[in-house]
């Protein structure tokens, strides 16, 4: 099939980008998105003109580094995918395909689709972990989970950090993001010692860096590529005006 | 000192729950202004409803009721300009061509424009019966009868309804989800409950305008 693509164009985080439309005939519909890119670009290269820059790694969909909007939908228009599992005979012959970047002023754009993302990080290290003493793993069981506790916290757990709940939101909130964190290790004994800390460090990074606030259009979780709850950024609430009312954190 | 407040309070969290707390008081209003409101159909040529805003404006407690229902508002626009702001900057350029998942909606994506009319009707309702309060308290029922049997009057009325109702759809669940209520026992029953509430208040408040557009208990 030939595609049109209008793709983001821009050379670097200062320079004004602009969309670029390319014509690619010969795409098959066993490609997935980013092999449709990679054709591209080696028409491109071909042509001694820049390639378009995306992140990618697995290619697998479970590391959290690709993602672009396509026709304004994050990921493309399937659910919980992401781009590198959207394959392309999801579209027609002849069809326009409009691939923007992630936009949020907490993700500034570094080149084409290329976004920096370590917002997201300085997020994680505000309180997404536990602290535990270093030396041989523990017995396995020793701490007794029930089931479904184990099961809710790996729902939260499958967030691969993509970026895509920030890019969905109208208000570019990473709430979503913040909040499987939260949710994740509020539902295991080990995130209990520092359960009010990491709450309120995590959200209060969240707004310094930038992220817009939650109005609960659930389009966030619609967009997820691993169908993270809605009910994460609830909790999320809750575990805030808890370690706000009920704990002495912040006294 | 308290700095454990201002932490709270402005924060995206904070403020989001002070918004949904504030919004359900809100709601809370509407309802009982809504239910007072009903006696103007008592069919009695506005005995009823005289003798209920009587009893209102004779209450002792009016004053302060009117200024925590005043704040109420203030703090609910105020948090909701805030928010509004600092999401506009968190998205500063926007996309080119936007979808959707499906989740979004008109309602819940229309918050502000649709409290902006909400607003503008609330001056103006306030104007022609808060306001003006010796012409209103003189006689009640035949004040509000002068007022919407003007049809550019009832018009701007049910505009500002139908802004309410649109918000209101989107309002109710979202302030339980914002103040961290999520339960699936509970969820689906409670967003459901806040549709019919938006539904019942809408159509509640939208058939006064009308009723007496259409000429009221003196036709």
């Amino acid at each position: 099939m030939t595609l049109n693509l209008r793709i983001w164009r821009q050379k670097d985080s200062h320079a004004e980008g602009a969309i670029e439309s390319y014509e690619l005939p010969g795409v098959s519909s066993d490609m997935s998105f980013l092999e449709m890119l990679d054709i591209l670009n080696e028409q491109l290269i071909g042509k001694g003109e820049e390639p378009v820059s995306f992140d990618h790694d697995c290619r697998e969909g479970v590391c959290g580094s690709c993602g672009a909007m396509v026709n304004g939908q994050v990921h493309g228009p399937d659910t919980e995918t992401t781009l590198c599992q959207l394959h392309m005979r999801r579209f027609k012959d002849g069809d326009t395909l409009q691939v923007e970047p992630w936009r949020s002023a907490a993700f500034p754009v570094l080149k084409d689709l290329v976004v920096d993302r370590s917002s997201f990080d300085r997020i994680q290290q505000a309180g997404g972990y536990v602290s535990v003493a270093t030396g041989s793993p523990p017995d396995a069981n020793s701490v007794p989970i029930p089931k479904d506790d184990a099961e809710a916290a790996f729902d939260y757990a499958e967030c691969i950090g993509c970026g895509g709940c920030v890019a969905a939101c109208p208000n570019g909130a990473a709430m979503l993001f913040t909040a499987a964190k939260v949710a994740h290790l509020k539902k295991l004994p080990q995130g209990q010692p520092e359960r009010e800390r990491r709450v309120l460090s995590m959200v209060d990074t969240m707004d310094k860096e930038g992220f817009g606030a939650c109005t609960n259009h659930y389009e966030c979780t619609a967009a997820c590529p691993k169908g993270v709850p809605i009910d994460a950024i609830a909790t999320m609430n809750r575990e805030y005006l808890r370690a706000t009312f009920f704990s002495k954190e912040g006294v | 000192m308290l700095s454990w407040i201002e932490r709270f309070v402005s924060s995206s969290v904070g403020r989001k729950a002070l918004m949904a707390l504030t919004g359900l008081m809100l709601i809370g209003f509407l309802i009982a202004h809504l239910a007072g409101n009903l006696s103007l159909f008592a069919g009695d040529g506005g005995t009823a409803f005289d003798a209920y805003a009587h009893a209102i404006s004779s209450l002792p407690i009016l004053p302060i009721a009117e200024v925590a229902l005043a704040l109420l508002f203030l703090g609910h626009i105020y948090l909701a300009v805030k928010t509004t702001r600092e999401n506009r900057r968190a998205r500063p350029q926007g996309y080119s061509v936007t979808g959707t998942h499906g989740e979004k909606s008109f309602a819940s994506k229309t918050m502000f424009p649709t409290g902006v009319v909400i607003l503008a009707f609330l001056i103006k309702h306030l104007w022609d019966f808060r306001l003006q309060k010796e012409a209103f308290e003189e006689a009640p029922y035949a004040s509000v009868q002068q007022a919407l049997s003007d049809p550019l009057t009832a018009s701007v009325y049910m505009l500002g309804i139908l802004a309410l109702g649109i918000h209101l759809s989107h309002a109710f669940g979202s302030a339980l989800q914002s103040l961290g209520a999520n339960h699936p026992k509970y969820t689906p029953a409670l967003r459901a409950i806040g549709k019919v509430l938006a539904v019942a208040l809408t159509l509640g408040f939208i058939s006064i305008p009308i009723y007496f557009w259409l000429g009221g208990s003196s036709s």
